[in-house]
């Protein structure tokens, strides 16, 4: 169970993060955003209950399908919507891109292009945490897919001898680009992976929002004291396409129709809310995002000189 | 007999005609065929046709110890960068086992791979990383940069028995083009000459070529005759046909759309100022990425790159034209 | 898998003794003929049931990919010990001409796929041998021999998945020495922090793991026997742990050109200072523990061993001596273009 106060502030950042998305999506048909666009519509909820819980200070890493997380972890949607236009305004002056939205200002340390490449920066995060003896955690998010990817083997072990505050966030949507799980591991249950290193582990399903938040919290109230590590897999949905452009002809229409009765929002809607709340928010939500597609329009793109100036640090 | 289809058809062709002609082709990878209903899966069966997890080293790997076992796979890598998850067995050991073997084994192997994919897919997805791998003895790489190349090239890729990374440009994947029906292979290390001319000898990769012909057309406005060479292959590089075309024009541009260091353009380059200096009338100039990441925004990512302007101009430049740029 | 007759028993006896003198007389290359053997070895002493043990299970076809830790398949599968000896010191006549040396062996026709230097990196090749060998229906398998320490990488991890997923006839023999180098596996290890047999790890790849002693050929075989004949049925692969502790040091020294090579003591004594361990290992040596419990079982007569100790010593001679006549290769042959393409 959740306080209203709590329910209040996910909604609010799921609403964001949909209807951001939903924005991305048309604007990606005009072109106004163009190039590789993953989208995290169905997921908004693990975004807003994990991030949600986590100071500045704390560490985020992502992967490709990144813009919600980077959303909840704070980064202000005018500007993360300025660099998918690729302006000067963006969280990384147009440079980026959806896949490589860094704010390190409000503790979102990267997503990343290639799968699970960034399983091993957090652990360097969470371990430098643990040096400094402060009560900071590092989070990574992941996908099914990655799981299979060498660097989390290698990652896992790691993060389990030296028992750092890491808490790995998969978000199992069954499928790892246009294949299912089961075209890609015997186990069915990432939680089971890891299984031979005695972590922490917990599967909840990502579309009840209040279920994501006690999981994590708990963990997170166990790494702040100095446990770790933690995996906490989330069962999610992918709406969309693995990206958009995506014709999708590889998904069971069944399984669709089984998934839309498990959008996040939907189902904290009805558990907690009652219709003119949830409508007020869904309104000043949209207001934030229509702003935002303003500013990134208004944005210029950079001068293409300054790419000289961002190779090396001085 | 040819007829029109695009690049990517022209790749899959390949693949799948070989297939049928050699039962040792395997093809694998990463979003490869997961459905028993794919063409692939109905004419070669599951033992041959595989989807595989990500996992770039074991999918490498496993390629490396099926060539040792006397087969001939073809690896889907989707992006040449991937292909960096698993750098130990792409430099390290597919292209090494043979020589320090003393001869005794072969790697038939090909990496299939994308690059170039500089329509907004930013900075990990979008290098033209392949110059690197001229420095590895033993890796041979192709780059075609027309349907028929892309389907002849593979050809020869999946024939030749040692590890091959055959790269195509995703800029060219819906570009149409005449291409030969039935059996049909391109030799390696044979220049193509694209166009012909007396003026400058303009040597470019992949999409690049593209590029060139379109500068080709404009100089020829002018009055400049282009004279515009795909190597097709950057291991084994055809030198002989670039010196022997240098020697008629006597001025050489590079062009790659990798960046200027480590890259194909440097070598290309260095080969024609060791063995050609004395045809050469002016310096040889090189036109490449600029050598930073490529960044996501549209005009930074245009700016970075080599582009029909920047090839024309650096022509001009060659041929004492315009001012030499600052 | 077929039983161990007494003639094979005393066949997997001859085998360990021959890749312990073999192995002996590498050491001793570096003390009595100095700068002829350049680089880094690895020995396998310690180690000898557990190879003879898994390959003793192999029949025609069967194929293996080992490390840099590769003397002892080949000796185990019949191949020439002067040529492995000329190898290792860069001769002509060498098993590869003199082009890899003591790291990169192979013997395509013996099965022997090859090596690889690099931790772990054999792993992913041998589940491709074993798709191979799956193709070809006629119920072969592939060994893939590796260290502790490759069970830490990503290689592993992406193989096991894969040979599981796809049921490839294919055996993982860790050969556990409890060392990385001169890291201990509690150090580096999660499982064995917890004090677990890392044949756990099968449990991520829903693979049988089993932990075997690995100085006990007979142990062995069966154990890799087992998983052998899983994998011929096409149920599968399996993760085997054998459990073994090498004698020598993880390879001679590391030094420039002009620094004289050695093998130093073992890591437990150098880095950890626990000589107990090492003599309590030496007590344990698999090599006279089999040869005392032939003969306690009357498969084999003392005289007879004696014999057999002996000849392998003119077996090993002979190699050294051949090695040591046999020149170097044309320098030119380096740029033998036929080897660095096929």
């Amino acid at each position: 169970m959740i306080d209203g106060e709590a329910a209040g502030r996910l909604l609010r950042t799921m609403w964001r993060i949909r209807l951001f998305e939903e924005r991305v999506a048309q604007l990606k048909r005009t072109l106004v955003v163009h190039g590789l666009i993953h989208l995290s519509i169905g997921g908004e909820g693990v975004a807003a209950a994990v991030c949600g819980q986590l100071r500045d200070d704390d560490a985020v890493y992502s992967g490709h399908r990144a813009h919600g997380h980077a959303i909840a972890k704070g980064a202000p949607v005018d500007r993360v919507m300025a660099e998918l236009m690729g302006r000067v305004d963006g969280l990384c002056k147009g440079v980026g891109g959806s896949m490589h939205l860094v704010d390190a200002e409000h503790g979102f340390m990267g997503a990343t292009g290639v799968v699970g490449g960034n399983l091993p920066m957090a652990l360097g995060t969470a371990l430098a945490r643990h040096l400094k003896g402060t009560d900071q955690v590092s989070v990574v998010f992941f996908g099914d897919g990655a799981v299979q990817a060498g660097h989390f083997n290698e990652t896992i072990n790691l993060a389990a001898l030296w028992r750092l505050p890491v808490i790995f966030v998969c978000e199992n949507n069954g499928f790892a680009e246009f294949t299912s799980r089961e075209e890609h591991s015997t186990i069915e249950r990432v939680s089971d992976v890891v299984a031979p290193y005695g972590f922490a582990r917990e599967t909840v399903n990502g579309s009840d929002v209040p279920a994501v938040y006690e999981a994590f919290g708990r963990f997170l109230s166990e790494a702040r004291a100095g446990g770790g590590p933690f995996l906490l897999e989330c069962l999610t949905y992918r709406r969309r396409g693995h990206y958009e452009g995506d014709q999708q002809r590889y998904r069971d229409p069944a399984a669709e129709q089984e998934w839309s009765e498990r959008d996040p929002i939907a189902r904290l809607t009805e558990h907690c809310f009652d219709d003119d709340v949830a409508a007020e928010i869904e309104r000043e939500a949209a207001t934030e995002i229509e702003a935002a597609v303003r500013f990134a329009r208004d944005s210029p793109f950079a001068d293409p000189g300054i790419v000289a100036e961002l190779v090396y640090a001085k | 007999m040819a007829r029109e289809i695009p690049y990517i058809a022209a790749v899959e062709e390949a693949i799948f005609e070989e297939m049928g002609r050699d039962d040792t082709v395997l093809f694998y990878g990463q979003d490869v065929a997961p459905s028993d209903d794919h063409r692939f899966v109905q004419a070669y069966g599951r033992d041959r046709v595989r989807v595989s997890p990500i996992s770039e080293t074991a999918e490498i790997g496993m390629a490396v110890g099926l060539g040792l076992a006397g087969y001939r796979p073809v690896v889907e890598l989707l992006m040449a960068e991937f292909m960096l998850v698993a750098m130990n067995q792409v430099v390290n050991e597919a292209p090494r086992l043979r020589y320090m073997s003393g001869g005794q084994v072969k790697v038939p192997v090909v990496f299939k791979a994308g690059y170039g994919f500089t329509a907004g897919w930013a900075g990990q997805h979008t290098g033209s990383i392949y110059g690197a791998f001229m420095g590895f003895p033993g890796l041979k790489i192709a780059l075609p940069s027309t349907p028929a190349d892309a389907k002849g090239l593979m050809t020869t890729a999946i024939r030749d028995d040692n590890p091959v990374c055959y790269l195509i440009n995703y800029l060219l994947v819906l570009e149409h083009g005449d291409v030969p029906e039935g059996e049909y292979s391109v030799p390696f290390g044979q220049a193509a000459v694209r166009r012909e001319g007396g003026d400058v000898t303009i040597v470019a990769t992949g999409w690049t070529v593209g590029r060139a012909l379109a500068a080709a057309d404009a100089l020829a406005q002018e009055g400049i005759q282009a004279e515009v060479i795909d190597p097709r292959t950057l291991n084994p590089l055809d030198t002989a046909s670039i010196l022997s075309s240098v020697e008629k024009t006597g001025r050489l541009v590079v062009v790659d759309q990798g960046t200027r260091h480590g890259g194909a353009s440097a070598v290309i380059a260095a080969e024609v100022a060791e063995h050609g200096f004395g045809t050469l009338k002016a310096p040889i100039a090189q036109v490449t990425a600029l050598d930073v990441t490529v960044p996501y925004s549209e005009p930074m990512e245009a700016y970075v790159l080599p582009n029909e302007e920047k090839i024309a101009g650096t022509v001009r430049q060659v041929l004492g034209e315009a001012p030499v740029a600052a | 898998m077929k039983q161990l007759d007494n003639d094979r028993l005393v066949w997997m006896f001859t085998q360990m003794l021959r890749i312990r003198e073999f192995e002996e007389r590498v050491k001793r290359t570096f003390e009595e003929h100095p700068g002829v053997i350049r680089g880094h070895t690895h020995l396998a002493d310690g180690a000898e049931a557990s190879i003879v043990g898994s390959l003793a299970t192999l029949q025609p076809g069967d194929q293996l990919i080992a490390t840099y830790r590769c003397h002892g398949y080949p000796i185990t599968l019949g191949t020439d010990t002067k040529a492995i000896m000329a190898e290792i010191y860069g001769r002509k006549d060498g098993l590869c001409g003199g082009y890899g040396g003591s790291m990169h062996l192979v013997d395509p026709g013996r099965g022997f796929l090859g090596t690889s230097g690099i931790v772990g990196q054999g792993i992913p090749q041998a589940t491709g041998a074993a798709w191979a060998a799956q193709i070809r229906k006629q119920n072969q398998i592939v060994l893939g021999f590796f260290g502790d320490g490759a069970s830490k990488q990503g290689a592993f991890h992406e193989s096991l998945n894969l040979a599981s997923l796809w049921k490839l006839p294919v055996v993982y023999v860790m050969e556990n020495n409890n060392y990385n180098v001169a890291t201990r596996s509690e150090q580096e290890d999660a499982n064995a922090a917890a004090g677990e047999p890392l044949s756990v790890k099968a449990k991520a790849y829903s693979m049988p793991g089993v932990t075997v002693d690995g100085g006990d050929p007979v142990a062995v075989y069966e154990a890799v026997g087992a998983a052998a004949d899983r994998a011929r049925a096409g149920d599968g692969p399996t993760l085997v742990e054998s459990k073994v502790y090498r004698l020598s040091a993880h390879g001679n020294i590391i030094a420039p050109p002009g620094v004289p090579l050695h093998y130093p003591e073992h890591e437990a004594i150098t880095v950890f200072g626990n000589r107990e361990e090492y003599e309590a290992a030496l007590r344990g040596d698999p090599v006279p523990r089999f040869r005392a419990r032939l003969i306690e079982q009357g498969v084999l007569d003392p005289a007879r061993a004696d014999e057999i100790a002996q000849e392998v010593r003119d077996e090993m001679d002979t190699a050294v001596n051949f090695a040591l006549e046999d020149p170097y290769p044309d320098p030119a042959a380096a740029a033998r273009t036929d080897y660095v393409y096929a």
